[in-house]
């Protein structure tokens, strides 16, 4: 299992603060309130073990943006919220002159943008600091447990990814979310090769 | 005396919601503009050769040939046309080809302020 030294987990937690601070900042943009985000916490696991944590978090089903990313390293970047509160999110976006008729029938692919927006706010900070472009799928929408929507019934549940995880809040309309990076063990061997070249920059 | 032909737009975004809020913000300040809506590049290139806009706004990450290729034939086959990149993709890499290929560059999420600034610009030239 690769491991990461006390240096290169500051500057790995450290570069996807600043990705967080940006996708906060689209976000609020949106839904026109402040969101308070945490720091990410970097966990090393299977994707099934990945997903009963989360599923200890949020045991409601969950409305899942997923964006595929490759490039400077190759991750899956989700974007969850409970399934319940994905309309509340749609009607901050486009306000009140929208009938519910019509909210319901763009919910899909307003939650889909909105993840769109978010996941590129992290992720192109990431690729700006790295210095290398990370080409992004277009974003799938999926309702479903935590094991669905993080990929734990696949074939390679078992084999350990790391998980960046971070929660956020839009506190005056109690909607708590989470976005989260999976990469497999080639990734995070490139991605240690990129903070690596981050931290020789620094010195 | 017949009345001066109305200012077009041209929005082009796989994304529903995206138009719809750009074609709000736009008729927001100027409410006899003409919207039309594109779903890919394709579509826009398509379209170009029945309007004439005097605004492109292009979203990048889109089915199809997607928005950079798009802009880059739009801009070859119309010098003069102001087009706007209008994306999340907010890389280096991204402002840079939007640089190269002669169109300018709002980052979404699409709000008033950024599309009214667009707006102001576009009228002083």
């Amino acid at each position: 299992m690769l491991e990461l030294t006390e240096l290169q987990h500051d500057a790995l937690v450290e570069i996807f603060n600043m990705g967080v601070g940006n996708a906060a900042s689209a976000m609020s943009s949106i839904v026109n309130e402040e969101v308070t985000m945490s720091v990410p916490t970097i966990t090393f696991q299977s994707r099934a073990e990945a997903a009963s944590i989360l599923g200890n978090k949020e045991s409601r089903r969950i409305c899942g943006i997923s964006q595929h990313y490759q490039g400077a390293f190759n991750t899956d970047a989700i974007l969850m919220f409970p399934e319940e509160k994905s309309l509340e999110i749609v009607r901050l976006m486009v306000g009140d002159s929208v009938s519910m008729e019509e909210l319901t029938e763009m919910e899909q692919e307003a939650m889909s943008e909105i993840g769109n927006i978010i996941l590129n706010a992290c992720v192109g900070i990431l690729a700006n600091i790295f210095n290398h472009e990370l080409e992004g799928s277009l974003p799938s929408y999926l309702v479903g447990s935590s094991s669905e929507i993080l990929g734990a019934e696949e074939k390679n549940s078992q084999d350990t990814v790391l998980m960046l995880h971070i929660d956020f809040a839009l506190e005056s309309h109690q909607i708590h979310g989470y976005v989260a990076f999976l990469l497999d063990m080639t990734a995070m061997q490139d991605l240690q090769q990129h903070i690596d070249q981050y931290l020789s920059g620094l010195t | 005396m017949s009345a001066p032909p109305k200012n077009t737009v041209l929005i082009v975004d796989d994304s529903r919601v995206s138009r719809m809020m750009s074609r709000q913000f736009i008729l927001n300040k100027f409410p006899d503009w003409d919207i039309v809506e594109a779903l890919t590049g394709e579509d826009a290139i398509e379209k170009m050769d029945s309007i004439s806009p005097v605004l492109v706004l292009m979203d990048v990450n889109m089915p199809g040939m997607g928005g950079i290729a798009a802009a880059e034939i739009l801009r070859q086959r119309f010098p003069s046309l102001k087009i706007s990149l209008q994306t999340a993709n907010i890389q280096d890499a991204t402002r840079n080809k939007a640089a190269a290929i002669g169109v300018g560059f709002i980052e979404k999420p699409i709000n008033q302020v950024r599309i009214h600034k667009l707006l102001e610009e576009l009228e002083a030239t």
